[in-house]
């Protein structure tokens, strides 16, 4: 996370309501990355890795409660002091992998290192910005602080092992998962935006061709009797309708 | 005829496939993925039903669809045509979510599975659910009712079944439609009091215990009754037909007081906390009341002794009991898997029963349609994390395992094929002493991370249900699948605290041997040690994971919990006991 975001850091975790969602969010995210690397201990074959996986899918269940606990609490102090929650967009403060999924599948244990790698990376540099962003809070500092430490861990050994598992194509490996990232951003955003257009194109349709339907189908919906219908004939099973 | 029944894009997705009549295997697709309720195409339990028959998917003689894609997209079009213009909000995103996949499903199952398009038929949503409830019965005529949120109009369904050599028949004869459902009333307020739709349901029902029906007249307020019996919502009170973002519009607010926000723990010793578990027994009073109603119109209309009940309404234990209670029905049948996922099954049985006309075959009476456990997996893992694992005689597994729950462990319990439905009944279960409330609070806490409210279910031999349990005649039935909540008699209350409710009451599964013959020993060996041939019976899985399937799924929730020992088949892996050098060099060598 680079300089330039510190100032809207700084107002994204400026409000303890704001943060203590947010820290709620981290929380889930959190609880999810454990659920996947609970997966990856139980489909791997090599039980070096599987150790060092639960391990991590510990840790991120620790973190998880760490999160939850802290912005409870942070929400518990707001709502004694008549605070409502504000506008809140995920986009602006990743938790641990990001807004990246994990893809877990058996026998794939080098792609995933190296994709973990990354997002543990990634994760590190944004919680030592939340970490910087949250100075006047040390409770919530010190959670942030006590989190990064295990993510330093966790950056370590995936890099590790994938030395150990992929010996020759490592840097390829990491290349190849940085592309995925970039990919998926890529794709993330062409998805949002052909979401977004679509959604225009509909809502102008909804303005301009629906109205005569509408007026029919609410005629047609006044003409409904109340409580039970007939049933119609179900039985033949070729038709979608 | 080999017909592969599925369901999906909606929650829970699963396949089954019937063979000659007979269901060969059946399995919810999130058993598989491991991503909870997922609604995805259930490709993966399609391949796990071809595989176990040895099928190729062109060797399938249909496949069923659990509803009709057009029917529902038309109920979606209208919906929102019908609140123009308060719907243009949600109009966007429900055109876009039935136009991805949903419309086409014909196609998706085609190019999915390569079957031809003449193969693939489609059921009523409400149609898979009855025959999922009926033709899953061991009963040759009954009064059907199925009832959930809704699937393509129909919310609720009533009508009778028939069958036995002079063939098959499930007659619906009446239905009341979209908007007006009581699993959309009971949804509105899972979304209200701030859990997870089409999950938290059981929440809201483990909540209720905790407080008085005192809002049940506002609650009656939203769902009028209608000179014919049936009901309606006074949809002023809901927005779920106009916005996709919140359920309960705010006139409801202004009923009901300010929503729980989904981060806030409920604290039953605050007047909000109360508050919101006197709204949950408000709505489900009123619809234990409304499904009473009905039930009793329906039996004095059919004049039958059994009732099948489906659709996911039939998941409300409580609702269930009432029924039975009073109803007049005699017998009560719910399946094992009563919501969508069980779809699949009902809608093979139904194409393979009724729109092919093959002859009746009874139905086996037990759920383990799922995968089974590779034994030899769990004494492998174990030793390469050099955890002690013994495999054990089948005496001596029984025994031992008796001593460990009397000693107060917790044991993880995987033996044959995985339960089909959302409910473990031994085959995948968490076990452990079903007497202090502290066990309660011990698997609340450490184990399954959720809810201090939330009850857990005990399991009992059905000659001794009786004596533990008030049961009313049909009851030890109904509790076969885990369906109905009972009255724990007072004189066990404290001896069974783990598994009694704040109400006195629980969710009991009664067991006969042939059902699971080595938990059922088990409990017999148990209660020789205590004296109460009772367990807590209770899903193995963590919280936000779905129940687990293979050892290494079991292996892996043992090792991230506080489960102290788990048996696959016959090997027991245990947990070692505390060792800080050891711990030290294990770290030394991970790191």
């Amino acid at each position: 996370m680079g300089f330039w975001l510190n100032p809207v850091q700084a107002w994204v975790w400026r409000d303890p309501v704001r943060r203590g969602y947010r820290l709620l969010r981290f929380a889930e995210v959190e609880a999810d990355g454990g659920r996947d690397l609970a997966r990856a201990a139980e489909l791997t074959p090599d039980p070096k890795l599987r150790r060092l996986y639960l391990r991590h899918a510990a840790d991120e269940q620790r973190h998880a409660e760490m999160f939850r606990r802290r912005g409870s609490d942070l929400l518990r102090a707001s709502a004694a002091a008549g605070a409502a929650a504000g506008w809140q967009p995920d986009w602006l403060a990743p938790g641990e992998r990001g807004l990246d999924d994990v893809e877990v599948e058996e026998g794939r244990d080098a792609p995933l290192l190296a994709f973990l790698h990354l997002s543990e990376a990634a994760a590190a540099r944004s919680f030592k910005t939340y970490h910087a962003a949250v100075r006047a809070d040390p409770e919530t500092r010190d959670v942030f602080a006590r989190i990064l430490k295990d993510e330093n861990f966790h950056m370590s050994y995936t890099r590790h092992e994938l030395g150990r598992v992929a010996p020759k194509k490592q840097g390829w490996l990491l290349w190849k998962a940085r592309l995925g990232r970039l990919w998926k951003g890529y794709l993330r955003f062409a998805v949002a935006l052909g979401s977004l257009m679509g959604g225009v194109l509909l809502t102008l349709q909804y303005f301009i061709l629906l109205p005569v339907f509408a007026l029919g189908a609410k005629r047609a919906a006044k003409r409904e009797p109340e409580g039970w219908a007939a049933a119609r004939d179900r039985r033949d099973l070729k038709g979608q309708y | 005829m080999k017909i592969l029944g599925l369901s999906c894009f909606y929650h829970d997705s699963a396949a089954a496939l019937v063979i000659d009549g007979m269901p060969v295997a059946a399995v919810q697709e999130e058993r598989l993925t491991r991503r909870k309720n997922d609604s995805a195409f259930p490709i993966e339990a399609v391949e796990y039903c071809l595989d176990t028959a040895g099928l190729e998917p062109e060797e399938l003689d249909a496949v069923v669809f659990y509803e009709r894609p057009m029917l529902k997209f038309e109920r979606v079009l209208t919906t929102a045509l019908r609140a123009f213009p308060h719907s243009w909000r949600s109009f966007p995103h429900a055109m876009k979510n039935m136009l991805g996949e949903k419309a086409w499903v014909r196609g998706v199952i085609t190019s999915r599975l390569g079957v031809p398009g003449n193969k693939i038929l489609f059921t009523e949503h409400h149609q898979s659910h009855a025959a999922a409830a009926f033709l899953t019965a061991p009963t040759e005529r009954a009064a059907i009712l199925t009832a959930d949120g809704v699937g393509e109009w129909a919310t609720l369904t009533v009508g009778t079944g028939t069958r036995g050599a002079s063939g098959t028949s499930i007659e619906i004869d009446r239905e009341i439609r979209f908007p007006h459902s009581l699993g959309m009333l009971y949804s509105t307020f899972t979304a209200y009091l701030g859990f997870a739709v089409n999950e938290g349901e059981y929440k809201v029902m483990g909540l209720a215990s905790y407080g008085e029906p005192t809002m049940a007249d506002q609650v009656r307020k939203l769902i009028p009754r209608t000179a014919d019996g049936a009901f309606r919502l006074d949809l002023d009170y809901f927005d779920f037909h106009t916005t996709s973002k919140r359920s309960f519009s705010d006139k409801f607010i202004k009923l009901f007081g300010p929503p729980r926000s989904r981060y806030e723990p409920i604290d039953l010793s605050t007047d909000e906390g109360r508050r919101f578990a006197n709204c949950a027994a408000s709505v489900q009073r009123v619809l234990e009341d409304i499904l009473v109603d009905l039930t009793r119109d329906l039996h004095d209309r059919t004049r039958l002794p059994d009732l099948c009940l489906g659709g996911g309404v039939a998941l409300n234990g409580v609702a269930n009991a009432r029924i039975l209670r009073e109803s007049g029905f005699e017998r009560l049948f719910v399946p094992p898997a009563p919501g969508d996922a069980g779809c699949a099954l009902g809608a093979a049985l139904y194409a393979d029963r009724i729109h092919f006309g093959n002859p009746d075959r009874a139905f086996p009476d037990h759920p383990f349609w799922g995968p089974e456990p590779d034994d030899a997996a769990l004494p492998r893992i174990a030793a390469e994390d050099k955890f002690p694992h013994e495999a054990l005689s089948d005496e001596a597994l029984i025994e031992e395992t008796a001593d460990d729950l009397a000693a107060g462990r917790i044991v993880g319990w995987i033996q044959g094929r995985t339960e089909f439905g959302p409910r473990a009944l031994g085959n995948r279960s968490l076990l452990a002493a079903p007497h202090d409330a502290e066990m309660r609070d011990r698997l609340n806490r450490d184990i399954k991370y959720r809810e201090e409210f939330r009850p857990f279910a005990p399991v009992v031999p059905i000659e001794e249900a009786e004596r533990y349990f008030e049961l009313p005649p049909g009851g030890a039935r109904l509790s076969r699948f885990m369906s109905g909540v009972f009255p724990v008699r007072p004189e066990w209350r404290d001896r069974l605290a783990a598994i009694t409710h704040v109400d006195g009451t629980a969710r009991l599964q009664t067991l006969e041997r042939s059902f699971a013959p080595r938990l059922y020993d088990l409990i017999q060996a148990y209660g020789r040690r205590s004296g109460v041939p009772v367990l807590l019976n209770t899903s193995f899985n963590l919280a936000g994971e779905p129940i687990v399937c293979t050892p290494q799924e079991g292996y892996s929730t043992f090792r991230r919990s506080g489960v102290d020992l788990l048996i696959v088949g016959n090997t027991r892996v245990r947990k070692r006991p505390k060792n800080a050098k050891r711990e030290a060099h294990e770290e030394e060598e991970l790191v």
